[in-house]
């Protein structure tokens, strides 16, 4: 009980701080996103304690299911977010993120306080280890596509000469691009931890490392994008444009195969 | 009060006057004694920047001040007094405060924003200080002006944006690499305006500055010029490699630097951004260097178009500043108002309460058959009984303090309780006797 309150409240939070993050964008103040900073942070604390609630409180045992799957996935982009906050001056970042946080948020409190009804298979330290290693993965992918696509705002705005307004809000190209590295570099690693920690529990479950089961197939597609992306930047040097191309089209396969792909493929993994 | 700032500025008076009067308040100390040797002047400042020369005072007498300040600027400027007098604006009182601070906040400056006033006004006001030309009411303005100046500073955009072309490069340069600390940057050719911007990039923390001419003799003077490493014309691709930033201001009728020769350069430097800015007339640099990943390409045109944007910017914000100034300028008006009404209140408090302890000693002169806590309470009943009464007057004046009726309680309140005249220089008028 006491978590889905503490969810609740942290949800309200967020919807403020994002609001707050917009109104600084719209009108320019600086002092307001710092506010919107603020706000964030005090958000994440709550958010955080709903965790920990909702672990501690759990009957039998901890599930991570389709919504706190998403809840997590908030979480760890706002905690990125914040993180980056400290490196780089990058507050506006925060107007394009928290959006995407309240809508995870949100789709995650459908449903919320319903029974726990959890196939066997899904319980499990492995499976645990699988879906926050990859959640938190998919969630560094999305603040590097939120800071992508800031930079190819920011990108066409210079080239074309448009320095005023718009672009004075924006971060440089050169934060951006870091940002976009290291949630890269951070994100890519866990991906694949939760992949591998996946296709072990599925030999243990079914049998077999691969099921040919297109979410499997997807996966690994966005997987591929990602590990190539990574190998051309670490490599060859890749960066600015492609790169931040690169990372946006490779989060929106994965977002297909999230929102769109679920409903309309028949798979053995389809509780999440 | 009775404050006058009389003196010109670039937009009333011509370089050819300004420089000379600059040149005789510039030696402020010399000039700020004559000015105090004036028998009107209560407290003095002196402002002398190559653009404007003003002198702030508060004096005993408006007219005849006025008349001695003037003069005294005839004197330092040493010019026929028809000339020099048609530059000169006097303000007085409200409007020599507003302006004051107008000027405080760069408002009044050739360049709306520039910071350089704030702190050239500064230095007048530590020089004032220094001798002793300045007392309550001038400080307090000071620093007055020194907050209003902050406020506009933090809470408009005024000083926010780059207003010359060099400058102008430096902030694309922050917007591309975010930080450029430790980046290098490279000139090729000579030119005011590419060396001003290397400058300004150097003092922004560019660590290396490479220096290529097609006479390598100038590449070397001009490198020792910016503590930066001359290159040989022929090296030029290899050192690009290197340079983060580069600034061309050559003399060549074609482009030097093409798009096919950065695509390759890029290759070489792992495709780590490049900023060209192209302030040679004809052009250096290809225009489809700009078209390249990573590179970013910016002509003399681009720079100035980016200029003009930001100037529109400021004078969009300097509406906000005088918001902020009229704002600031009521706030210190009615600190003087209520410095007026001062004397009159410690005047009254003071006649009261030597009646009190007048009457107090000749009753208790007759009362010696009380015992000394009786007696006690008797003083202490008196004083609460002239509190009891004084408590709504004097509440009444406070107030009236910051109406414009002011003069007419003032009038009243020292006709009723018989007080005598108040002392000089401080009364007087509410401020609005206009020039």
């Amino acid at each position: 009980m006491i978590a889905i309150v503490l969810f609740k409240a942290a949800l309200a939070v967020y919807l403020v701080s994002a609001a707050v993050y917009v109104a600084s964008l719209l009108g320019r103040r600086v002092l307001l996103a710092r506010f919107a900073t603020g706000l964030m942070l005090a958000a994440l604390i709550i958010h955080t304690f709903s965790f920990a609630a909702w672990w501690l409180t759990a009957e039998v045992g901890p599930v991570i299911r389709f919504r706190e799957a998403l809840s997590l996935f908030a979480w760890v982009m706002a905690i990125a977010y914040l993180a980056l906050q400290l490196k780089t001056k990058t507050r506006v970042l925060g107007a394009f993120i928290s959006p995407v946080i309240c809508l995870f948020m949100m789709v995650a409190s459908v449903g919320l306080g319903g029974t726990v009804v959890a196939p066997a298979m899904l319980r499990g330290t492995l499976v645990t280890f699988h879906v926050i290693l990859s959640v938190a993965g998919e969630a560094l992918f999305a603040v590097a596509s939120c800071a992508g696509l800031m930079y190819l705002f920011q990108d066409g705005l210079l080239r074309k000469k448009k320095t005023g307004g718009f672009s004075r809000l924006l971060p440089s190209l050169g934060d951006l691009d870091r940002i976009n590295h290291l949630c890269l570099l951070w994100g890519f690693p866990l991906l694949t931890l939760g992949g591998l920690a996946g296709s072990i529990w599925a030999r243990i479950v079914w049998g077999s490392h691969w099921q040919w089961d297109p979410k499997q197939i997807w996966t690994l597609l966005a997987w591929g994008f990602y590990a190539f992306l990574l190998h051309q930047r670490l490599v060859i040097g890749w960066r600015g444009r492609t790169a931040a191309r690169w990372s946006l089209a490779a989060f929106v396969i994965l977002l297909v195969l999230l929102m769109v792909g679920m409903p309309f493929f028949r798979t053995f993994h389809d509780f999440l | 009060m009775r404050l006058v700032l009389i003196g010109m500025n670039h937009k009333t008076a011509p370089l050819e006057i300004r420089e000379r009067l600059q040149l005789s308040c510039g030696d402020d100390a010399r000039s700020l004694t004559e000015l105090m040797r004036l028998p009107e002047i209560l407290e003095a400042l002196c402002l002398a920047t190559c653009n404007r020369v003003e002198v702030l005072a508060r004096v005993a007498d408006g007219e005849q001040a006025v008349e001695g300040l003037r003069e005294f600027i005839y004197r330092q400027g040493n010019l026929e007094r028809e000339e020099l007098g048609r530059c000169l604006y006097v303000y007085r009182d409200r409007e020599a405060v507003r302006h004051l601070f107008r000027v405080a906040s760069s408002l009044d400056s050739m360049v709306m924003g520039e910071p350089q006033i704030l702190g050239q006004l500064k230095e007048a006001y530590r020089q004032a200080v220094d001798n002793r030309a300045t007392t309550v009411l001038l400080n307090r303005l000071l620093h007055h002006a020194f907050r209003v100046a902050k406020r506009v500073r933090t809470e408009t955009g005024i000083a926010g944006n780059a207003v010359s072309v060099s400058y102008a490069a430096v902030e694309l340069a922050k917007k591309i690499f975010g930080d450029i600390e430790g980046r290098s940057a490279m000139i090729i050719g000579a030119g005011e305006m590419a060396e001003l911007a290397v400058k300004h990039l150097v003092s922004s923390g560019v660590r290396e500055v490479f220096v290529v001419n097609r006479t390598f003799e100038k590449a070397v003077a001009l490198a020792q010029e910016f503590g930066g490493s001359a290159v040989k014309y022929e090296d030029l691709f290899d050192q690009l490699v290197l340079s983060d930033i580069v600034i061309s201001s050559t003399g060549a009728p074609h482009f030097i630097i093409k798009g096919e020769d950065i695509r390759k350069v890029m290759v070489r430097r792992r495709h780590r951004p490049m900023f060209f800015i192209d302030i040679a007339v004809p052009r250096d640099i290809e225009p489809s260097v700009n078209d390249i990943d990573n590179a970013y390409l910016y002509n003399v045109d681009d720079l100035q178009t980016v200029v003009d944007g930001n100037i529109k910017e400021r004078r969009k914000e300097a509406d906000k500043a005088e918001k902020i100034v009229e704002e600031e300028v009521g706030t210190f008006e009615k600190w003087i108002a209520s410095l007026q009404v001062v004397p009159t209140i410690v005047q009254l408090r003071q006649s009261v309460d030597s009646m009190r302890a007048a009457e107090l000693e000749k009753s208790l002169g007759r009362l010696s058959h009380l015992a000394d806590k009786d007696r006690e309470q008797v003083a202490l009943l008196t004083q609460s009984i002239v509190n009891k009464i004084l408590h709504s007057p004097l509440t009444v004046l406070k107030e009236s303090s910051q109406t414009p009726e002011a003069g007419v309680y003032l009038e009243v309140t020292r006709k009723l309780f018989n007080l005598a005249d108040p002392p000089a220089g401080k009364g007087g008028n509410d401020g609005r006797d206009a020039d």
